[in-house]
């Protein structure tokens, strides 16, 4: 198992290098140079000269990119160009709430997901089964900003259940150590605080889970299927298992193994998905911290904020894969 | 065996005789899901060619007369889906949204394949250190989100039309190069290739006459899904303001992004385009899954 973990964890090294030379790559690529976009209308050859020295830029390009691995290595990520604040502090400041909102997403497909595919492969080609694959169907087919209007629309602007943007009410002023809402409101026990973020989140979290909602119903479906027409599931409830029984540690455990990869895979989408919900509900992630960055162009947060994300995602995979392997030994053992 | 060659040995098809793609076809007449999406389909992409036919007004004429009593009245005989906040006809510009939607996906879909098509191919025939080097360029791409990838190149090139399908393309790239690689590692230890080697058949002429044809069906189905997956995320950036720049421009992504100004009092400008959306990406992800289904040699020869 050790090994096994060693080796993911080795294969990180050439992914995340690779990351960086993408990410540099990039930086170089961008219109404009560093010096031009400094100086303004104030630069002369000269100025431009001296700021390139001053910055490296006129170093070989292998040196530039070990100084800029070294400086993104030292988290050091550069500075918002609107705000003049460190990109890492705003990260900061701003990943906490997108984080509660993509854990509220998760919690809201798998908890609906897995159940809705398991009856439905339990009720197969009846109507129950041919209506939830419909519903999967829609989820993928929406576009999640479209979804997160017509959501807003219904139950906040006709209905007036729901707040309609934010992540908690103006008057509502609780201490936040933590920059979790609902952390912060629980050790400040203020339970009308809790309730009010709870309720900021409900609906940007049932429009960013929709996606995974449909696809881990229809994988929960499929496995299921398979599964059900095992030979050990014959054999158990050959022997006179209780029908439940054989459906909880039969069916289900082993259906959950493909079931679990893909929850895991779903964490990018959720990522970049935010980008889209809390744009429509001003919701104050990453998301919508990214979407103000492009258009403003302000390219120092676009780059620290998706190379962030990216190394996100791929630590999260990372997890995922390791986590695969320890309950599914056939992985872990079979070498490649 | 990653997670990604499990991936790839379930989309593994066997080598099959000319009898597939009729035995998928009859399988294809059969799903009631795939007829649906097939009309859908054609419906869009008729619309789509047949815009200026369709298209009872000018998508980019405006007619501020109209919302002089404010933004916006709603459908009347004269503009049936009503119109915009300048004016112009809602339903004319649905119409020739779809022809921009249906250019962004197979624009978008065909860089992506053609490209992924070529590095899958060259991965997977050859083998050895290529195939290493390639496959972890593909996991690199793999690891940043798509949508989160197109929005990186478009920032990078600026926004537009052409550099959103091309972004899009570029995200597809991985996808389709993993696919095929998956798919011609399976062909390859295939009898029949061994039989045209044995022969002394060119490799070039082995890989193009034998082996992507057989490699193909997979690529097919994800074509399909791509294209959906295609015009969503270009909605997306259209709706993000990365889509075409000139305001005129109908864009089903670009006319839901002043949308949500007036949701209180014309709901209708948002649900339009955006059900526009819906049913054409339902209608290729219903052809795919149909198709999916049709081509998997498990389900072959029943129903």
């Amino acid at each position: 198992m050790l090994r096994f973990v060693v080796r993911r964890l080795l294969l990180l090294v050439p992914i995340l290098l690779g990351l960086s030379i993408l990410v540099f790559v990039w930086i170089r690529a961008l219109p404009g140079s560093p010096a031009q976009a400094l100086l303004g209308e104030r630069a002369t050859p000269q100025t431009i000269h001296q700021i390139n020295h001053q910055y490296g830029l006129d170093k070989p390009i292998y040196v530039q990119y070990w100084r800029y691995l070294k400086e993104t290595s030292q988290l050091k990520l550069g500075t918002s160009i609107t705000t003049r604040q460190p990109v890492l502090t705003e990260i900061g400041q701003r990943f906490p709430a997108t984080v509660e909102l993509s854990i509220a997403a998760a919690l809201f497909s798998i908890l609906i997901g897995i159940p809705l595919g398991f009856f439905a492969a339990k009720r197969h080609r009846t109507v129950f089964d041919h209506v939830s694959l419909g519903i999967s169907l829609f989820g993928i087919s929406i576009p999640i900003f479209f979804l997160a209007l017509i959501l807003k629309y219904v139950f906040a602007v006709r209905l007036g259940w729901l707040p309609t943007v934010g992540q908690i009410s103006v008057l509502i002023n609780i201490p936040h150590p933590t920059n979790f809402y609902i952390l912060d409101a629980l050790l400040a026990g203020n339970m009308g605080a809790l309730w009010d973020v709870v309720q900021h989140l409900i609906l940007p979290a049932v429009a960013l889970g929709s996606i995974p909602l449909a696809v881990i119903t229809r994988i929960t479906r499929a496995a299921v299927l398979d599964v059900q027409n095992e030979d050990y599931i014959r054999t158990a409830r050959a022997k006179g298992l209780a029908p439940r029984i054989v459906d909880l540690r039969h069916v289900l455990r082993n259906a959950l193994l493909p079931v679990s990869t893909i929850v895991g895979l779903q964490v990018g989408l959720l990522l970049s998905g935010a980008i889209l919900t809390e744009t429509v509900f001003a919701y104050p992630g990453i998301g919508s911290w990214l979407r103000q960055a492009i258009s403003d162009r302000n390219y120092p947060v676009i780059q620290g904020g998706i190379l962030f994300v990216a190394i996100i995602v791929v630590f999260v995979n990372l997890l995922v894969d390791i986590s695969y392997g320890l309950i599914n030994p056939r992985i872990r053992l079979g070498g490649k | 065996m990653s997670v990604a060659e499990l991936e790839s040995r379930e989309v593994m098809i066997e080598g099959a005789g000319a009898g597939l793609w009729s035995d998928a076809l009859r399988r294809l007449r059969r799903n009631p899901g795939a007829i649906v999406g097939a009309v859908l389909v054609a419906i869009f992409v008729l619309v789509a060619l047949a815009a200026p036919l369709l298209a009872p007004h000018d998508p980019r004429a405006q007619d501020l007369n109209l919302i002089i009593k404010g933004c916006c009245p709603g459908p009347s005989a004269h503009h049936l889906l009503g119109v915009d906040d300048l004016g112009r006809d809602e339903l004319s510009r649905i119409i020739y949204g779809a022809r921009l939607s249906l250019l962004i996906g197979i624009v978008s879909v065909s860089v992506g394949l053609s490209l992924g098509i070529v590095i899958g191919a060259i991965s997977g025939f050859f083998g050895g250190w290529i195939d290493s080097l390639l496959m972890r360029l593909v996991d690199i791409m793999l690891a940043i989100p798509g949508f989160l990838m197109a929005i990186g190149i478009v920032a990078l090139l600026g926004p537009g039309l052409f550099q959103v399908m091309i972004a899009i393309g570029i995200v597809n790239v991985p996808i389709f190069t993993r696919l095929l690689r998956g798919s011609v590692l399976a062909q390859r230890e295939n009898d029949f290739v061994l039989a045209a080697r044995a022969v002394g058949v060119r490799r070039r002429t082995i890989l193009i006459s034998h082996v992507l044809p057989n490699a193909i069906s997979p690529v097919i189905v994800q074509g399909t899904l791509a294209l959906a997956t295609a015009i969503i995320d270009a909605a997306g950036l259209g709706f993000l303001g990365l889509g075409p720049q000139d305001p005129s421009t109908p864009e089903w992504g670009n006319m839901l992004t002043d949308t949500v100004r007036y949701l209180q009092t014309a709901p209708f400008l948002a649900i339009f385009p955006g059900v526009a959306i819906v049913l054409s990406v339902l209608g290729f992800n219903l052809i795919g899954d149909g198709l999916r289904e049709a081509l998997d040699p498990k389900l072959r020869g029943r129903a």
